[in-house]
């Protein structure tokens, strides 16, 4: 690391460089912390958590008991321990609860006045944060598995969700009406995800293994369908021929820029993708455990060379680094098994929620300050007198005589 | 490439490793992290545990696919070295039927011998002769369709019928064939038998933890017809037991192994 500083320092690495070493030692020695916690309110299993995007500083969370509580994740304590209290829930008691399970919450993408939640009610409700009542209500006639509404639309504010039907709806935003349907897929649509990188490309995956990328914006069909063997008829047996996976595709993530895409199934395998041909790029990641009916959500990490994925398999969250498919590490904290993480790419801090009603806190580990070997005993002894330097000491007096 | 300067991800390596798993317990045949994955040399040490005898010299040495996972830790390097040996023609790679994921792999010298072999002297002799210069020299691929085999290698019908009953190809759906080795049913046979069995010897002890080298040294039940190094390395790579932190001890999962027999 002092490399790194010093070649900073002197110009001959660019300033990006000494950021992205720092934020990967930072992601390889994530631990749960006693300092760090997150307020417990949920009484059931927590599906989804979402932070915002701004300012990094607020956390949605969503879960089984129809509950969605707001977070403030910032320590203004001057003390280490801290635990992120919970600014304001829409509890039980308030009117316009979901009646189920709350399945996706995210923020609206340019500020923390609204956000968007889906439920296994039928419904999407559009909230107000300052008054915590739904400023829209979109009915469907399915369970909600998903939603997603693009990070950086200017020209539409589309949101897609994913319900039990195997039509991908489109809802608008600015006239709270439907405006269109993708139709393509045969099964429910478990995972929908817009890319990072354009506005229009919209990525869906569905329970009968094949997930279809679409541009918003054409009348006919969808782009193209990931096919894991890469258009190799021989590998697959005849009915899973042209399919992402061989069992349901429940998770979606977009690394960061756009370029890869990241999708897991019941298959117990994680593929990763290029998103602009829809090559399958062969990394084995291994056997990822993954027995979740309904969408799994996971994230990946950002700003970090290499990248990390987080993905949440049993009771713990696997590691793995992106492009070479190796496992990290595995983060064992949970009781129970987990169903979503989220990364905060400001602090390198990964929050994780499950069935045991937790949401953990990753930190990663603290530096300890180096103590120097050599006469140690002795110098702790002397240590208030030595710990500055005698000529930085401040040596004036008032006294006139010295 | 020489470069100048390191990348990021490099000089967090030698890090990793100190919080990794003490590797004390491997033995000569399995190799280190550091040195380059050679995936040849794997493959001829998991042929020469393969019991030739147990069938009379009628089947190729077999590995699994899979057993390599357990041998190396970059998967994905292995995978990317097996394709180049398939695509290098001294390697081909078949299904073995029980599983989606499980896939067999011989050397194509020693396929061609025991395929010959097996069919010296009868009526299919021809056509299988002709199928492996033809098909199996040139093409990596694991299945055919009657469309491929007609218009392509020009087969008919009739030849067709005869590489399935000489075991050079078995059925996949109506009018397309997976790639095979003849006699391979009694192969599976054994393989799966075997794993059980060792998976029980697992399971069945205390905590469902067992020490590597404790359970080479076992004896084993006339269920276990092959190796048990072999078998271990089969259940290792098929993740159906997992490596405890300290390396030495074999632990079931449990509802894998109920899912996968």
């Amino acid at each position: 690391m002092l490399s790194f500083l010093t070649a900073r320092q002197n110009g001959v690495d660019g300033p990006i460089r000494l950021r992205r070493a720092e934020s990967t030692r930072r992601v390889l020695s994530l631990e749960l912390n006693h300092d760090r916690d997150v307020a417990r309110v949920h009484g059931n299993g927590v599906n989804t958590i979402d932070i915002e995007a701004i300012e990094g500083r607020y956390m949605l969370s969503g879960g089984s008991d129809g509950v969605i509580v707001v977070y403030d994740l910032e320590n203004n304590s001057k003390k280490p321990q801290y635990t992120c209290k919970a600014i304001c829930t829409v509890g039980r008691s308030s009117r316009h609860v979901h009646k189920f399970s709350v399945e996706t919450v995210q923020w609206y993408p340019h500020d923390t006045g609204m956000f968007i939640s889906s439920s296994f009610d039928k419904t999407m409700k559009v909230w107000d944060t300052e008054t915590l009542k739904p400023a829209e209500v979109f009915q469907f006639e399915g369970n909600v598995y998903c939603h997603h509404m693009s990070p950086l639309a200017r020209k539409h504010a589309l949101i897609a969700v994913g319900t039990k039907d195997p039509k991908v709806q489109l809802c608008d935003l600015k006239s709270g009406s439907r405006s269109h349907v993708l139709q393509g897929h045969k099964g429910e649509v478990l995972s929908v995800r817009w890319s990072p990188r354009y506005e229009h490309i919209l990525a869906t995956a569905s329970a009968d293994s094949r997930v279809r990328v679409w541009d918003v914006r054409r009348a006919s069909g969808s782009l193209f369908n990931l096919d894991q063997h890469n258009g190799d008829k021989s590998k697959a047996s005849s009915e899973a021929v042209n399919a992402a996976h061989d069992g349901r595709v429940n998770g979606l993530c977009f690394t960061y820029d756009g370029l890869y895409l990241l999708t897991t199934g019941t298959d117990d395998r994680v593929r990763l993708w290029n998103s602009a041909t829809g090559e399958n790029t062969l990394v084995n990641y291994g056997k990822v455990v993954n027995e979740s009916r309904k969408g799994l959500k996971f994230s990946v990490s950002k700003g970090c060379s290499p990248e990390f994925m987080f993905v949440p398999s049993g009771s713990s969250v696997a590691m793995y680094a992106v492009h070479t498919g190796e496992l990290v590490t595995m983060l064992n904290g949970h009781y129970n098994s987990v169903d979503c993480c989220e990364f905060h790419p400001d602090y390198q801090e990964l929050y994780s929620g499950g069935k045991d009603c937790n949401i953990l806190a990753w930190v990663p580990l603290l530096r300890h300050p180096d103590v120097e070997d050599e006469g140690s005993t002795a110098a702790s002894q002397s240590a208030a007198q030595s710990a500055v330097n005698p000529a930085f000491e401040d040596a004036w007096s008032s006294s006139d005589e010295d | 490439m020489n470069r100048k300067r390191t990348l990021i991800s490099e000089t967090f390596n030698a890090k990793k490793r100190k919080f990794g798993a003490d590797n004390s317990g491997k033995l000569h045949g399995e190799d280190d992290q550091d040195g380059p994955v050679d995936v040849k040399a794997s493959l001829v040490y998991l042929m020469s545990l393969f019991p030739r005898k147990l069938f009379n010299d009628s089947l190729p040495t077999i590995a699994i696919k899979h057993q390599l996972y357990s041998l190396h830790d970059a998967r994905t390097l292995v995978d990317r070295q097996l394709n180049l040996l398939r695509e290098q023609g001294e390697l081909l790679m078949f299904q073995l039927g029980f599983d989606a994921d499980a896939f067999g792999l011989v050397f194509t010298p020693d396929y061609k011998a025991k395929v010959l072999a097996g069919v010296e002297g009868k009526k299919t002799q021809g056509t299988v002769e002709k199928f492996l210069d033809k098909v199996v020299q040139s093409c990596t691929d694991l299945s055919f369709n009657k469309d491929q085999m007609l218009k392509q290698y020009l087969f008919t019908d009739s030849e067709i019928t005869q590489l399935v009953k000489s075991g050079v190809l078995t059925v996949r759906d109506a009018g397309s064939w997976w790639l095979s080795v003849p006699n391979l049913g009694k192969f599976t046979k054994y393989l799966i038998q075997g794993r059980k069995a060792v998976l029980t010897m697992v399971k069945k002890s205390r905590y469902g933890e067992v020490m590597k080298a404790d359970l080479e040294q076992r004896r084993t039940t006339s269920q276990v017809k092959f190796h048990m190094k072999y078998h271990l390395h089969d259940i290792m790579g098929a993740e159906l037991v997992q490596r405890s932190v300290f390396s030495i001890f074999l632990k079931t999962l449990r509802f894998i192994l109920l899912i996968s027999i």
